[in-house]
């Protein structure tokens, strides 16, 4: 009975719909969250949707990994792109939120808020 | 020689500095400033020999990533270049007063920045300019809030989450053009990019205007920009204001003329840019810190380049460039000026002005505000005056009421700061300064007069750079 | 606490708001399905044979878009100096809790399986999946791990500098080199021979470069690890 699972416009539709499922949670955390980790934490989850996405529209039910011997015939094989994008996008994402996690522990260290409203100290 | 060493030499400097720290604590801001000079005289180098080529990297494009050097990308890069050497010049001898703590991080993080902005101008591959749109990004964040103190720390985490969201809009909308067309090389996607179902098209457009939306400092999405102005220290607001902007910029519109020739969204861009403008100079009129309110200045000088280039036709990008350059050189004298009045009366308040006792440095800071202002005989006049040309050739009369009513509004705040430098008369001591900083700071004042008086020097030029953009040679 | 809570106008506002977004974003990509393009994928999978390795992800990664690796190790960088900067240490380390039985003696246990393990990834790369990113991430938890169950140790800052500092000038000298050689940046100046397609010593500088890819992100991720965890401040 889970035939039906395994044509690609279901598949299709599958990870279209999981993966922006996975973006509302994100941005609904971006829109209302407050504290300076939550925000990082829905971002995080927002850029993971987009890579799901990514790498499950490109998915290729009855092709393999690309790791080819010599006279390989390339139609059979995934498309390696998107692998390597991501492989990229991932690394830069985590270097940016190791960052901004330092920045916040710095932050709470001399002013002891972690709410991003009342970050106002620049406004009377 | 090769415009890949733009990028790779000071990427090789910043993993190379722990070497240069054995030669000596003065090494590395050494080293650094003789690169940027080196860099700067390849960009002068590239302009006289060739003027156009294209750069491999790896392999041929349009499967590999490539440099396209045109005449429009040489003039940003030997802006960014000079930019970065004066920067480094007129650092070297501040820094023997008041240093940025762990120096050589500090270089690092410029020549980084210059390295990213260049190749973010560059490069042919729109993934390529996402990783380098990311690297310009995290060194300007670090930048930022290079003091840690609280409220530059505040700047930093503020600019940090909203670079973070826009470079995931940013992503998306590569993914799409990955999904839907096929391929990262601008100039493929450029051909299939009108083909595209017309809901895809607009998807990805407003994926990449939210997510350069952030970066260009256009309304809504500018409401970062001042605090992160206010949080960190001057002279990094130079930077900030002369080349990270500038950078994105370029590549929002080269892509926008790349992607839609037609100028689908041309008329919506115009009115957010002047929008944008007057909300900018609305909100700078209340103002009593002067790196806020210089903030707020450089949002209005954004959004009216934005105007500008949104324009889509020959002469208004001419116009745009104009301005790109006069803005960058002012925004440079203003804020090299505004440090050594911070480091002198540790205040930044206007009200500081009035007890500003150095008559050199008022009449820079003049003259950079008359430019910004667009006074005839300035920089800034030449731009502001082809801008509204052009929007009165294409009869778009709200649009020029609004920039003009915000020239007037910005015209109200600096004539209010000009009154503050010239009018007071409970002055401090005489505030010094030594003569590599004059020397500078009026190299700029007269590149902005020369600019002014004598504009037909570079007209041709960036007549011939704005042709070129709007072709969309990629 | 009641089981009737409020709901805030700032989280009604902001449900409504993403979840239009999101159906939007639903509708336009359920209506306008991707049909058989060729991708520059593709291309570069029919490129792979003579100009790559077996593992056509690492090919990728490393050659036909090694530049933004290049970008990425810069990034990895300026964010491990950023971190370095904001969290750096005037006072001794301050975890005051120190770890079981069980942690100190599974961590020796596990350390050295885990480096190991690590720089086969890192080596092997270019043959099977894997290679330096996540190899380098490999070494990096195992240095995580000595760090959690021993709570005196600490990872000599010059090594990790000095392991930094080779691999990432090697990585654009190797770069360099290719421009000197024929003109076009990171060039694969060891032309690979396809004889050897499969082989560990195949691919001319691929491996190498991703080995030091591996170290680079090794010792950087190290340091980020290492200054996260034993911060002066402990709040």
């Amino acid at each position: 009975m889970f035939e039906f699972f395994n044509s690609p416009e279901v598949i299709n539709i599958i990870v279209i719909i999981g993966s922006m499922l996975l973006f509302f949670v994100g941005l609904f955390g971006l829109l209302t969250q407050k504290h300076i980790i939550k925000i990082f934490m829905s971002i995080a989850i927002m850029e993971t949707a987009v890579y799901l996405f990514f790498i499950g529209s490109l998915f290729k039910l009855d092709a393999i990994a690309p790791i080819m011997k010599v006279a390989d015939d390339t139609s059979k094989f995934n498309d390696p792109i998107p692998h390597a994008m991501i492989l990229t996008a991932i690394v830069i994402a985590m270097a940016v939120f190791a960052l901004g996690v330092s920045f916040a522990i710095e932050y709470y260290k001399l002013s002891g808020k972690t709410n991003i409203d009342t970050m106002n100290e620049m406004r009377h | 020689m090769s415009s890949v060493l733009f990028v790779a030499l000071p990427l090789l400097f910043g993993f190379s500095t722990p070497i240069l720290g054995y030669f000596g604590k003065n090494a590395v801001a050494y080293v650094s400033t003789l690169m940027q000079l080196f860099l700067l005289y390849l960009g002068f180098d590239l302009l006289l020999n060739e003027g156009f080529s294209i750069e491999l990297i790896s392999i041929a494009p349009p499967l590999g990533i490539s440099f396209v050097v045109t005449k429009v990308s040489l003039l940003f890069v030997l802006l960014f270049t000079s930019v970065m050497t004066l920067f480094s010049l007129y650092y070297l001898s501040y820094r023997s007063e008041k240093p940025y703590r762990d120096e050589s991080k500090f270089f690092i993080l410029i020549n980084m920045l210059l390295a990213a902005s260049i190749g973010l101008v560059l490069s042919s591959d729109i993934f390529n300019i996402y990783v380098f749109f990311e690297i310009a990004g995290i060194s300007a964040y670090i930048l930022s809030a290079y003091e840690k103190s609280s409220s530059a720390l505040e700047a930093g985490i503020k600019y940090l989450i909203t670079g973070a969201v826009a470079s995931i809009f940013l992503i998306f909308a590569i993914v799409l053009i990955y999904i839907y067309i096929g391929s990262l090389n601008l100039g493929i996607i450029a051909q299939h990019f009108e083909l595209l179902p017309f809901q895809i098209k607009l998807l990805i457009s407003i994926l990449l205007l939210i997510g350069f939306g952030f970066k260009v400092e256009i309304f809504p999405l500018n409401f970062w920009v001042s605090d992160v102005y206010q949080g960190s220290s001057t002279l990094v607001n130079a930077l900030f204001s002369a080349i990270v902007v500038k950078a994105y910029l370029f590549v929002f519109f080269h892509l926008l003329y790349l992607f839609l020739p037609h100028g689908e969204f041309s008329l919506f861009l115009i009115y957010l840019g002047a929008f944008s403008m007057l909300a900018a100079e609305v909100a700078g009129l209340r103002q009593s810190h002067l790196k806020r309110l210089f903030a707020y200045s450089s949002l209005g000088q954004v959004a009216l380049v934005f105007t500008a280039f949104a324009l889509q036709n020959t002469q208004a990008i001419q116009a745009a460039l104009f301005i790109v350059l006069a803005h960058s050189v002012a925004k440079m004298g203003i804020f090299f000026a505004l440090a050594l009045i911070e480091k002198e009366h540790e205040s930044m308040e206007s009200e500081t002005l009035k007890s500003l006792n150095s008559p050199f440095l008022r009449v820079i800071l003049l003259i950079s505000m008359l430019s910004l202002l667009g006074i005839p005989l300035f920089a800034g006049f030449v731009g502001k005056l082809l801008v509204l040309k052009s929007l009165a050739l294409e009869g778009m009369l709200p649009i020029i009421m609004m920039i003009i009513l915000a020239s007037l509004i910005e015209a109200v705040y600096y004539f209010k700061l000009a009154g503050y430098m010239f009018t007071s008369d409970k002055r401090r001591d005489v505030l010094k300064v030594t003569w590599a900083h004059k020397t500078i700071l009026a190299f700029l004042s007269l590149l902005l007069l020369i600019i002014g008086m004598a504009p037909f020097l570079l007209s041709e030029y960036l007549f011939e750079a704005s042709k070129l953009m709007l072709g969309g040679v990629s | 606490m009641s089981i009737k809570r409020s709901l805030s106008t700032l989280t009604l506002s902001g449900f409504t708001l993403s979840a239009l977004l999101i159906l939007s974003f639903i509708n336009i990509l359920l209506q306008n399905v991707a049909t058989n393009i060729e991708r520059a994928g593709d291309g570069l999978l029919k490129l792979n044979s003579s100009e790559g390795v077996a593992n056509v992800v690492t090919t990728v990664v490393v050659y036909f878009r090694g530049f933004d690796t290049l970008g990425e190790i810069a990034v990895l960088f300026i964010a491990s100096l950023g971190v370095g900067l904001m969290l750096e240490r005037n006072t001794e380390c301050t975890i005051k809790v120190q770890s079981n039985f069980m942690l100190q003696s599974a961590s020796k246990l596990l350390f050295p399986i885990i480096i190991i393990f690590g720089l086969y990834v890192m080596i092997y790369g270019h043959l099977s999946p894997g290679g330096g990113f996540q190899g380098g991430v490999l070494v990096a938890s195992a240095v995580l791990l000595l760090l959690i169950s021993n709570k005196d140790l600490e990872v000599p800052h010059a090594v990790i500098s000095a392991l930094e500092t080779l691999a990432g000038v090697s990585y654009v000298l190797i770069g360099l080199m290719g421009l000197l050689l024929s003109d076009v940046f990171l060039f694969n100046f060891l032309s690979p021979n396809i004889a050897d397609f499969g082989l560990l010593l195949s691919g001319g500088i691929i491996p190498i470069v991703y080995i030091i890819v591996g170290i680079k992100v090794g010792s950087e991720m190290g340091f980020i690890v290492q200054n996260l965890l034993k911060r002066s401040d402990d709040v």
